[in-house]
């Protein structure tokens, strides 16, 4: 028989396509799920990331873990990016997550996949994505709010805008991003540990 | 009426121009008209239960909006404007995607994708993607059933209590699933040939018509007057 | 035609499933099954031909399998796929499309066939196989038994002239294996070689022209349909192999106690406001061993969700030891050992697995109830690597552990070898011998004659 196996081909097969696109269906709903409690709200509708990182690290963990090459981190990121723009979400958000995914692969493959806390890291460059609408926000905050006041002047609401929604906020979103996102990607590495290597379901 | 299906390709670029025209929007009655426009869409698309809905629930957040910037004050006024500001920005497109995800079927994206030389790396796994999230709802119903079946029900009481536990047992049946079903559909798609490197074909053909054409001249011609009128020149 | 020459192939990292030394012939046109004990190899030839060896799982291979006299390893799995199609066993995890249309269509798009013959082909295919009620739905409204008629049909589509079916019955209703036998009788009749590996072997009664038999990776046997059929019984049971053809099974009785232990009046079920079954009574002992049958979407899973608590009637009452029951009382008591059993697997050894969730479990208790089910020399494996058969018993030790007294069983012997169903039987009757309630939802008659001491049919 003169072909190879394809376990020991070098690009992305079938296989590994398939697998990133199951995990980022899962990857999509964990965020989906612990956003859904900040999103619509509107006091802490800001802090929506810290909730969408909390609960998708074990998912990336074992797909890094399933396919330890190049490209299924990007892909993940871009795949999000995609849905979100799709769902209509904000247009730097969606950026936010491809860019996110590009950045991660590129730091977890500089270690091929091996480093524990380089794959953190990527989660936790794929879970700030998420920011991206609130930087927007906070880099431009009057012109945000200043179409829906329809030209008309509210001096007094722009105040209570800069007032109110302070720039600590921001350090606080991403912070808080990177602390969750990290905690998310730590449980990932020791269910993995735990679970998955034992159940023989890592490549 | 006959119903109008706009090619997916139209519908992808639609969604661009929505987002460009939310992202440079001028005022708050643009983002009115435009949400109007989308229900337009939708009315044509056939979906007309979902467009009514649509536009009506804009036109409450339109009212509450208004309320917050004119007659609140202080800090609440502050927190609300942020977040409909958001609301305002996402909810045409929101609204323009809830008609493309419904109307179009998983081959007609991949169809849509692979014409505009979306690589395979991404058209296979985005397929994948789409049909694996109500395979997520079907097993999460199985994994309670178990957890309930055992007193280890998910809830805030066991989260909080046993973290560790209910990780566990949200995590590793959906995991394991998740893993075993993409070894299966992986078979299932290469003895179905999914890694022929010819041209694939679509069962549902894609192709631009003039509807196609005179919907992005509609809103491509809205985004420009938005455009306009931000600039002042309207 | 299908040739292998000397073939032999060992899986990387594990002996199960090789197969030794093959050499033999299949004729364009035949109609062969393949089968032998769990892990005799018969998946393996399936996949020698379909080309997933040595591409997909890796491992040692010598030998040819050579399809109308070329050599298939020398050939792109697309290219194979173009002349072999395969259907495997869980329809659940086979499909790439959500909508019925494009899953048909599936493999003539990969391979190119342009739109409008597409089209025709999609209706042809729907004409054939009598599906055409099927068409233009969404993938997830369809029954276990509808979605492996779409995983056909898209192979068929294709109009392949080989045909490798991988237990296509495992999922698969009485009913719904009818129509799977109608449709390779098509097959036949169109002139297709057919290569079938499976356990359950009387719906293929009069359909196969050989019949394989393999033990540890040898072709031990070669019969032909008739042969097969005329094959003494003990002989069969001794090879481990199901029944030939199909009987009515006539279920035991049970003797009559004093008191009432389990009684159901008057239930209505179903979901909101729709009702799938209303006013059923019936009466269980302790010890008995009921078999609940019936067609496909007849509510049988309703009514197992409905009996162990996790749902609430929509009328009428359970009573258990001749006092009303209420769902947390039942769930409490009760133990659904599912068709998917992995969704009930929590940990991360056998051990911790049977004291999962548990307050301050007994050590002892444990290790006793893992003896007796056999399960003792895995405590430290991880449940997932275990076969389905032993994942089933490390559920029923669960329930044996957290001492419930009624227990369910959705489909156990679905893709199970006659050996291991004989097992499942022989776990039944140990368990009502304790004096628990069973319920088996099953249309397995091998084993509703060999456990079951009565059957309850709902329509």
């Amino acid at each position: 028989m003169s072909r190879q196996s394809r376990e020991n081909q070098k690009g992305l097969t079938v296989k590994d396509l398939v697998t990133t696109g199951i995990f980022t269906a899962l990857l999509f709903i964990t965020m989906l799920l612990g956003g859904i409690i900040f999103a619509p709200n509107p006091v802490l509708t800001f802090y929506q990331p810290l909730g969408s990182a909390l609960l998708g690290g074990p998912v990336l963990m074992l797909l890094i873990a399933k396919v330890p090459k190049r490209g299924p981190i990007a892909i993940v990121g871009i795949l999000i990016g995609i849905v979100w723009f799709a769902t209509g979400m904000h247009w730097a958000m969606d950026i936010g997550y491809m860019l996110g995914g590009i950045l991660g692969e590129l730091i977890a493959g500089s270690k091929k996949y091996k480093s524990k806390v380089l794959n953190i890291i990527a989660y936790i460059c794929i879970s700030l994505g998420a920011t991206g609408s609130y930087i927007c926000f906070f880099v431009d905050r009057e012109n945000w709010c200043s179409y829906m006041l329809e030209g008309g002047t509210a001096a007094s609401y722009i105040d209570t805008m800069n007032a109110t929604a302070a720039n600590w906020m921001l350090a606080v979103i991403l912070l808080g991003t990177i602390v969750i996102a990290a905690l998310s990607g730590f449980v990932g590495t020791k269910l993995l540990k735990k679970q998955f290597e034992k159940a023989g379901i890592t490549a | 009426m006959r119903e109008i299906n706009l090619d997916p390709r139209t519908k992808l670029l639609l969604l661009v121009l929505c987002v460009l025209c939310t992202m440079f929007a001028p005022s708050l009655t643009y983002e009115l008209i435009l949400v109007g426009l989308v229900g337009a869409v939708g009315v044509m698309s056939g979906k007309y239960r979902y467009a009514i809905m649509g536009v009506a629930a804009y036109g409450v957040i339109y009212g509450i909006t208004q309320f917050t910037i004119y007659e609140l004050s202080g800090t609440w006024q502050a927190i609300l404007a942020a977040f409909f500001g958001l609301v305002n920005k996402v909810y045409p497109c929101g609204f323009l995607a809830g008609f493309m995800v419904s109307t179009t079927k998983t081959g007609e994206f991949m169809a849509a994708l692979q014409r505009i030389r979306m690589p395979n790396q991404i058209v296979i796994p985005f397929a994948v993607m789409l049909r694996y999230l109500p395979v997520v709802r079907e097993d999460w119903h199985y994994i309670k059933d178990a957890m309930r079946m055992r007193d280890i029900a998910p809830s805030v009481k066991n989260i909080l209590f046993h973290p560790v536990m209910t990780v566990e047992c949200l995590y590793v049946p959906l995991m394991t699933a998740a893993s075993n079903t993409a070894d299966e559909l992986s078979i299932a798609s290469v003895t179905r040939g999914i890694e022929n490197p010819g041209p694939r074909s679509s069962l549902v053909e894609i192709r631009f018509s003039a509807k196609d054409v005179v919907a992005v001249l509609v809103f491509l011609g809205y985004f420009a007057a938005g455009l306009l009128r931000r600039r002042g020149v309207v | 035609m299908i040739e292998f020459k000397n073939v032999s192939f060992t899986y990387e990292g594990t002996g199960e499933g090789k197969v030794e030394d093959l050499n033999f012939t299949i004729r364009t046109g035949e109609c062969i099954v393949l089968t032998g004990r769990s892990g005799c190899g018969k998946t393996t030839v399936t996949r020698l031909v379909n080309g997933l060896i040595p591409d997909f799982f890796p491992g040692k291979l010598t030998g040819q399998v050579l399809v109308d006299g070329e050599d298939i390893g020398n050939r792109e799995l697309y290219e194979i796929a173009k002349n072999t199609g395969s259907v495997f066993q869980n329809p659940r995890t086979q499909f790439f499309n959500t909508d019925t249309d494009g899953e048909i269509a599936f493999g003539m798009e990969n391979s190119g066939v342009p739109g409008q013959e597409m089209k025709e082909r999609v209706k042809n295919t729907a004409e054939d196989l009598h599906i055409e009620r099927l068409l233009g739905r969404s993938i997830f409204s369809l029954s276990g038994g509808e979605k492996q008629k779409i995983v056909f049909a898209s192979v068929y589509a294709m109009n392949p002239d080989i045909y490798l079916l991988d237990e296509p019955s495992s999922n698969l209703d009485i009913d719904s294996m009818e129509d799977l036998r109608q449709h390779i009788a098509l097959l036949k009749q169109q002139g297709k070689t057919i290569l079938i590996a499976e356990h359950r072997l009387y719906y293929l009664r009069d359909l196969a022209d050989r019949i394989f038999y393999l033990d540890k990776g040898k072709v031990r046997h070669i019969w032909t349909g008739q042969a097969f059929l005329n094959l003494p019984e003990e002989e069969r049971k001794d090879l481990g192999l199901r029944a030939a053809k199909y009987f009515t099974p006539s279920p035991g009785v049970a003797d009559k106690k004093e008191t009432v232990f389990f009684e159901v009046k008057n239930l209505s079920i179903g979901y909101g406001k729709e009702t799938v079954l209303s006013d059923l009574n019936f009466q269980a002992e302790a010890g008995e061993i009921i078999a609940i049958t019936g067609h496909n979407g007849a509510g049988k899973s309703t009514l197992c969700r409905n009996l162990c608590g996790l749902k609430k009637p929509l009328a009428g009452r359970i009573l258990w030891k001749e006092r009303e029951c209420k769902e947390k009382e039942r769930l409490k008591n009760s133990y659904m050992v599912m068709q998917d059993v992995n969704y009930q697997l929590f940990a991360d050894s056998v051990e911790h697995e049977c004291g999962f969730g548990i307050q301050s479990p007994d050590r002892e208790q444990i290790t006793d109830t893992m003896k007796q089910l056999g399960l003792y020399e895995y405590k430290d494996r991880h449940p997932n690597t275990l076969s389905g058969g032993q994942k089933q018993r490390v559920a029923v030790a669960v329930s044996m552990i957290c001492r419930k007294e009624i227990l369910i069983f959705d489909e156990p012997t679905s893709g199970l070898d006659y050996e291991s169903m004989c097992a499942v039987a022989e776990l039944m009757k140990e368990l009502a011998g304790m004096g628990k309630l069973i319920f088996v939802v099953t249309h397995d008659f091998e084993l509703i004659e060999l456990a079951c001491t009565r059957e309850i049919h709902i329509n």
